[in-house]
């Protein structure tokens, strides 16, 4: 372990060493590049998906309706962006050795070579769904992201540190919009079943699919074995049942999947599968709102161009 | 010019800025996270409101990433030591406490000697 | 002189009301439309941070509607929401759009405007609040006592960006300089109290208009100096008055997206 090493190999049994002794690997470390791409695959759509994330949120911020819920919303979607934030930071620095940057990230995102997650190409409709956006949506990216915590690289375990500290918040600012629909008139009732059953399969493909044999590629596997990450997708999404399902159930509402079961025997969840096809063409961006919602984060960026260039005359 | 990209060749104003920051006045100044800025009064008006949006601050530092001399690999094999060295440390000298015993005095340790700053009891 | 809610004349009432509907619809005009470029700043950094520059001000237009509702005009929510645009006292310049477009389609906002409408704003904000923490009305007082402490920090981040896009590109400094002509054709009615300015300035409630335009002028100066500008002058006499209930289509506009989701049920809880 104290070994100056040399060869490849050497290097990479050390790395792995360090990785399977739960040492943290460092921005500047010597790593294989399969575990700098699996990193730069998982965060930079990780960053880019809060980024695009904020967009669905956004649109009801100038509406929420109250004082209280415009401030709420606005710090909410303020905390998704300073994700984007974070994680953009960290993929920056793992980009360095091919000499790319955050205008890169952002024109990988345009061209399609950079994927954003599927929830964030769907429509919203009502309040409602910026409710059910923060209870569900966040809901189950804490799943996620609180099995990264302890990811071996280092600067991605930091990020994901802050970011769950603030997810909590977003877990109760969700359940506050959703609470107070469910506890309200009919009408509000009536927006909240509708907003689950539009999200539903949604939200179970988020979690991506079982296998890659579902959808033909699937990073967990890599994923696992450096661990980064120590649970399935298949186990994320029993977590993400066990969790909400029954407070879905308690608030009077209903779960639009009629077969779904749950075997106390095995503790398995069995559910009818979302589209998977569906899911193919959502993160292709052939979603519903995909294009509008590249096109609002193109149409910024172009605009604003002149901002970047003009500043980037300023010294001080 | 910082930040060109070797893709594009587009030129970007970031640069890289480290934040530190603290608490209260009487803290010490912790790393917070890096953020992209096109020069240090820009990073400094970001800080804060990126980072410690929930929590009180005390006082900013922003260094340029360029500034910050760092350990590579090697120089990190220079961070070991054996763990022998109980003669710096009280752990050396536990006996004391007994011998003391033996002449109705107290051993002079940690929680009596940070007290001395108190008020005379 | 000091005011209790009991020993106050109707006149002194209904100055104080003009005057807290003015500071409260300016506040949450500003932070609506600061809400409405979350997420398209230029950069992600400054995302973040204008977000709390919003959150802040939307924060401050509450507590003049809690002072307005405290003093029996109605609940803070439904004066934010659910008033009309002929009785809204914003000034015209904080209800003008960020740029062409609505901001789920494809808004062509303009950064440059942002800065300097926010930077002026922003500087008179300050002055008004200097001068209510000496406000017979001690509750008002309280409240920008309050509100300044948060005005250091909104200053010195539009003030960087003003001072930075003023000596950066040629585009730069013509996109401001254009900005700053339009800003400056709505300033007119940013100091004016509109029809009750006798009963506002006689009742102590704050500096009178012509003090409060001085000290504005005299905050800016030192940055107009520095960049080897001219300060702009304010105008004499608005085309609109915002203080009087004139305002422009942009604020009906404005109206019906903040109040898409309460007007479906104003009673409900939301
Ligand atoms: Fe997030
Ligand atoms: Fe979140």
């Amino acid at each position: 372990m104290t070994s100056l090493c040399n060869s490849e190999e050497e290097k990479l049994a050390h790395f792995m060493h360090r990785i399977e002794t739960g040492d943290k690997i460092e921005a500047d470390d010597w790593m294989p590049e399969e575990y700098r791409l699996t990193l730069i695959k998982l965060i930079s759509m990780h960053g880019i998906s809060e980024i695009m994330g904020a967009l669905p949120e956004k649109e009801w911020v100038p509406k929420a309706p109250s004082l209280s819920r415009k401030l709420g919303i606005m710090a909410k979607v303020q905390d998704e962006m300073g994700h984007g934030q974070l994680l953009l930071r960290v993929t920056e620095d793992l980009l360095k050795p091919y000499g790319k940057n955050r205008g890169d990230l952002m024109q990988d995102l345009f061209n399609g070579d950079l994927k954003f997650h599927n929830v964030f190409h769907m429509k919203t409709t009502t309040w409602a769904d910026a409710g059910i956006i923060g209870w569900l949506v966040d809901g189950a990216a804490i799943i996620t992201q609180t099995n990264m915590l302890g990811a071996s690289y280092g600067p991605y375990g930091r990020a994901l540190q802050r970011i769950c500290a603030e997810e909590v918040f977003h877990a109760q600012h969700g359940e506050s919009i959703i609470m107070a629909l469910a506890e309200g008139t009919n009408n509000q009732k009536a927006m909240i079943q509708e907003s689950i059953n539009y999200w539903w399969e949604s939200l179970l493909m988020f979690f991506g699919p079982a296998s890659k044999e579902t959808t033909g590629s699937s990073k967990q596997d890599l994923t696992i074995k450096y661990k980064i990450r120590t649970k399935t997708n298949e186990e994320f999404r029993q977590i993400f049942f066990d969790k909400y399902i029954p407070r879905i159930l308690s608030l009077g509402l209903t779960i639009p999947d009629s077969t779904i079961k749950f075997d106390a025997d095995s503790k398995i969840w069995t559910y009818k599968q979302p589209d998977w096809n569906e899911f193919k063409k959502i993160i292709k961006n052939e979603g519903p709102r995909s294009q509008e919602r590249l096109n609002l984060r193109r149409t910024s960026y172009e605009n604003n161009a002149w901002v970047r260039d003009a500043l980037s005359a300023v010294v001080n | 010019m910082e930040g060109v990209s070797k893709m594009t060749g587009e030129k970007t104003f970031y640069q890289e800025y480290e934040v530190f920051s603290k608490r209260t006045p009487s803290s010490t100044f912790q790393h917070q996270f890096s953020l992209l800025a096109p020069n240090e009064d820009m990073a400094l008006i970001l800080a804060q409101e990126n980072f410690m949006r929930r929590e009180p601050v005390a006082d900013i530092w922003i260094v340029n990433r360029k500034n910050v001399r760092k350990m590579d690999a090697e120089e990190k094999m220079t961070l070991g030591r054996l763990d022998n060295k109980e003669y710096r440390t009280t752990k050396g000298y536990g006996y004391l406490k007994k011998k003391w015993r033996q002449y109705e005095q107290q051993v002079l340790d940690e929680k009596e000697i940070l007290s001395w700053g108190g008020e005379r009891k | 002189m000091s005011m209790t809610e009991n020993s106050m004349s109707a006149e002194y009432k209904e100055a104080i009301t003009s005057l807290l509907f003015q500071l409260a619809d300016d506040d949450f005009l500003y932070a609506f439309r600061g809400s409405e470029w979350l997420g398209l700043a230029p950069h992600i950094e400054e995302d973040v941070a204008s977000s709390s520059i919003s959150q802040d001000s939307m924060g401050h237009a509450a507590m003049f509607y809690q002072l307005l509702e405290d003093l029996g005009a109605g609940k803070a929510d439904d004066l934010a929401h659910l008033r009309s645009a002929q009785d809204r006292s914003n000034s015209i310049l904080i209800e003008r759009v960020n740029g062409e477009g609505y901001y789920m389609e494809t808004p062509n906002y303009d950064w440059a405007y942002q800065v300097v409408r926010s930077y002026f704003y922003t500087q008179a904000k300050r002055v008004k609040m200097d001068s209510l923490c000496e406000s017979s009305y001690r509750p008002i007082a309280e409240v920008a006592i309050k509100v300044k402490m948060e005005l250091y920090y909104h200053k010195l981040h539009w003030e960087t960006w003003f001072k930075q896009l003023m000596s950066s590109t040629d585009v730069a400094k013509k996109k401001m300089n254009d900005a700053i002509t339009l800003v400056m054709n709505d300033f007119g009615d940013v100091f004016s109290f509109g029809n009750l300015k006798q009963k506002i300035e006689s009742n102590n409630l704050l500096d009178s208009e012509e003090e409060m335009k001085k000290r504005w002028l005299a905050s800016i100066g030192p940055v107009f100096d520095a960049l080897q500008m001219e300060v702009p002058a304010i105008p004499n006499h608005p085309v609109m008055n915002g203080r009087n209930g004139e305002h422009t289509k942009d604020l009906d506009e404005a109206l019906l997206t903040l109040s898409e989701v309460y007007k479906l049920d104003p009673v409900a809880v939301w």
